[in-house]
């Protein structure tokens, strides 16, 4: 792991940590409703500070917490076009998949690759450092699934360029 | 010190619990239902449902005396459960609020109990004779945000009252005819109904969690989620505070907590563990855990057969699902189980992970 | 159809299936004044601001790290408009980035056990969040860097287009020391002190 990575990744386990400190509380706006407030926003009170944890301008994390839930939005390391465009398409891939990934948000947060919204029926339901672990194992995986996904991307293009250009030498 | 009485009930949060004045029965609020438990040997079994709500029930609360039980839920309503004969029989309580009730409390004289609700109002209920229901008369100033929890005082008419709006406030629920005059004491000379007593807010702010009057009355605890505790001692009506004390600590937020006496407080949350926290007018701070942990059990010798064998299984060398609390999750209530003269022998918790524990102070 | 009329004139007019009614109640709890969770701040001025940064940055130079920092997160300007805030931002954060990393801890333990401690590590953790907050929006509003979502106007997947510049570089240098002293704060103020940072109200 390289060295600037570990402190970024404790950052938001630290931050997650803290965060995920939920409890079931009904609406205040409508009757007999229980909604995560933070999708809500209609009682500032019960909304917290949001943090933002940044590794550089390209790579950061946005935690929204709230009383029962809590909104974290990812935004993916980028170098360039390709990257760009991989990413796009494995964030639609695992979108559209919501409701089989539990916390997954389907629409990322503007500005950001990929959110997740974390309720207090997930964190009764799973145990909380795990959240937390997925959450970290995500960053840490599709990092590295995108490198390997773009050295795959130039391997078949380099392939598909020689056989292509080979009829005319 | 003995251990802990573990009790797995079930897999689901326990909202609220509550223990009858012999022990014998335990009361857990589950989803829409109220579980009654009674002690078989060293265990509980399930004795009886109570069902009537239908929304989560978010708080639950037996009389010590009468055996009442009252029950509140985010279907808006409170229902008294009376004990008879042939079960216990539903009362429903005219609460006359559009939100969802969030906790209930029976007051020390067992004729009123308070309601804590999300339509920013607390309501005192009490019985009348002549209509033969259950009515309630309103708190509401200077109420801004959902009510989380109620704390009545030793003498049934101060109310203490926590609320997401970051304040802890002390409130007089005196209802004519139903209490006997109040003396004055260090909350105030006069107290008729609504009468706000004090009302605190901690510096870094946070939903108040927890609200507790020490065993006189004398001073208020409460439990905000920044992570604090914070003491207050009165000086009398319209006098600031003599003291306020506010103990930030390093763990997460505590969601529930009792007193052990006038110098001690026992507060549990987030960090699924109990702490001790020691102090007087002059200052307060945090003990320690009450949980000893490192037994042996935790750190047994794991042979090499035994990591091949959980990696091949899997696909890791050590179980990290287990935490090394006694709770797994969030504990959520701390009740005195056994006491006397405000020194608590044993308590008890419950918690998001389905356990009940009675603990040895 | 005259009345099917009058409703598109109407929501032509003003779009009033959009209205946020609950808005315009003032018991709604939307409209919950959120000034109520602090105290009251004394409103700061730029100039007074910019004597404690250059107060801050002589302890600084003189070698008086600890005294530098602390006085820095002291006069935290709570009541100040956001450009005296940032630049007091700006403050903190070179005071942060003149600390050697093998001082932070022992630094960080001497100020929280001492008198208001652990009151002065909320602050700094307050900082070290916005730092983070701060560079990275200000980054994606900036007009120079070029914009990554639109791969057909560079023509092809140019690969060279998003290359760390000099400015990337300096960011990430910077979020590193912020992301190293949350690490070391956390590690003597606990778990209590990022959750105070997201529930209190004297923002910074």
């Amino acid at each position: 792991m390289s060295q600037s990575l570990r402190p970024y990744l404790q950052c938001v386990r630290s931050s997650l940590t803290s965060a995920l400190c939920l409890s079931n509380f009904a609406s205040q706006t409508s009757e007999r409703h229980n909604v995560p407030e933070i999708e809500a926003q209609t009682s500032p009170e019960v909304l917290l500070n949001p943090l933002t944890v940044a590794r550089n301008e390209n790579e950061r994390v946005f935690i929204e917490p709230s009383i029962n839930s809590v909104r974290i939005s990812i935004k993916i390391k980028q170098a360039d076009e390709i990257e760009h465009i991989l990413v796009h398409k494995f964030t639609r891939f695992l979108t559209q998949r919501a409701e089989a990934f539990f916390i997954l948000r389907r629409k990322p947060v503007k500005g950001y690759d990929i959110s997740f919204l974390i309720t207090n029926f997930h964190t009764e339901e799973m145990l909380k450092h795990k959240l937390v672990d997925f959450i970290i194992q995500f960053m840490e995986e599709v990092d590295k699934e995108i490198s390997e996904m773009k050295l795959f991307l130039n391997a078949r293009a380099r392939f598909v360029a020689e056989s292509f250009l080979t009829p005319f030498d | 010190m003995a251990p802990p009485e573990v009790h797995q009930l079930f897999h689901r949060p326990i909202a609220d619990h509550s223990f009858s004045a012999d022990k014998q029965t335990l009361a857990v609020a589950r989803d829409t239902s109220v579980e009654l438990y009674g002690r078989t040997g060293s265990g509980f079994a399930l004795k009886d449902e109570l069902k009537g709500h239908d929304k989560t029930v978010t708080s639950v609360d037996i009389a010590l005396e009468s055996g009442r039980i009252v029950t509140c839920s985010q279907d808006r309503n409170a229902l008294v459960w009376e004990p008879s004969p042939t079960g216990y029989k539903p009362t429903l309580v005219l609460l006359r609020i559009n939100r969802a009730a969030t906790f209930v409390r029976w007051s020390p004289s067992e004729t009123k109990f308070a309601v804590g609700s999300g339509a920013r109002v607390i309501a005192i209920c009490y019985f009348e004779e002549e209509n033969d229901w259950w009515v309630s008369k309103h708190l509401k100033k200077p109420i801004r945000s959902t009510i989380t929890t109620v704390a009545w005082h030793p003498n049934s008419v101060l109310l203490a009252a926590g609320s997401t709006d970051a304040h802890a406030r002390v409130f007089s629920s005196f209802i004519k005819g139903v209490d006997a005059r109040p003396d004055p004491g260090v909350w105030g000379e006069r107290l008729p109904f609504n009468t706000v007593c004090g009302e605190y807010l901690n510096n870094s702010a946070g939903w108040v969690h927890a609200v507790s009057f020490s065993p006189s009355g004398d001073a208020l605890a409460f439990a905000a989620h920044d992570s604090s505790i914070t003491v207050v001692y009165p000086n009398g009506a319209d006098q600031p505070p003599k003291a306020v004390i506010s103990v930030s600590t390093q763990l997460l937020p505590f969601m529930s907590l009792i007193w052990n006496g006038e110098a001690e407080i026992i507060a549990a949350g987030y960090d699924c563990e109990a702490y001790r926290f020691k102090g007087n007018e002059g200052g307060w701070q945090l003990t320690g855990s009450l949980e000893s942990k490192g037994g042996p059990a935790e750190e047994r010798e794991e042979s090499a057969f035994n990591m091949f064998k959980q990696m091949d299984l899997k696909g890791k060398t050590k179980d990290d699902t287990q935490l090394k609390t006694v709770h797994q999750n969030t504990i959520s209530t701390i009740r005195i189980y056994e006491g006397s003269n405000g020194a608590v022998q044993k308590f008890s918790t419950s918690g998001v992970d389905g356990r009940i524990v009675i603990w040895n102070s | 159809m005259s009345i099917m009329q009058h409703h598109s004139d109407a929501s032509l007019l003003e779009n009033w299936r959009t209205i946020n009614i609950d808005a315009l109640d003032p018991e709604s709890s939307s409209n919950f004044d959120t000034s109520t969770l602090h105290p009251a701040f004394a409103p700061v001025d730029e100039n007074e601001i910019r004597t404690l940064g250059q107060q801050v940055r002589q302890l600084l130079r003189s070698g008086d790290a600890e005294g530098a920092l602390r006085g820095a997160l002291e006069g935290a300007p709570y009541g100040g408009d956001e450009a005296v805030k940032d630049l007091h931002l700006q403050t903190v954060t070179e005071v942060l980035q003149g600390i050697k990393a093998s001082e932070m801890s022992p630094m960080l333990k001497r100020i929280f056990t001492s008198e208001g401690g652990g009151e002065a590590l909320d602050v700094l953790m307050k900082y070290l969040y916005k730092g983070m907050a701060s560079s990275t929006t200000r980054s994606v509003t900036s007009p120079t860097k070029p914009s990554m979502l639109s791969p057909q106007m560079t023509g092809g997947f140019s690969q060279m287009g998003g290359r760390p510049t000099p400015r990337n570089e300096n960011d990430g240098a910077a979020m590193s020391v912020l992301l190293s002293w949350h690490e070391k704060v956390v590690e003597v103020a606990g778990l209590g002190c990022v959750g105070r940072c997201m529930s209190d109200w004297r923002k910074v």
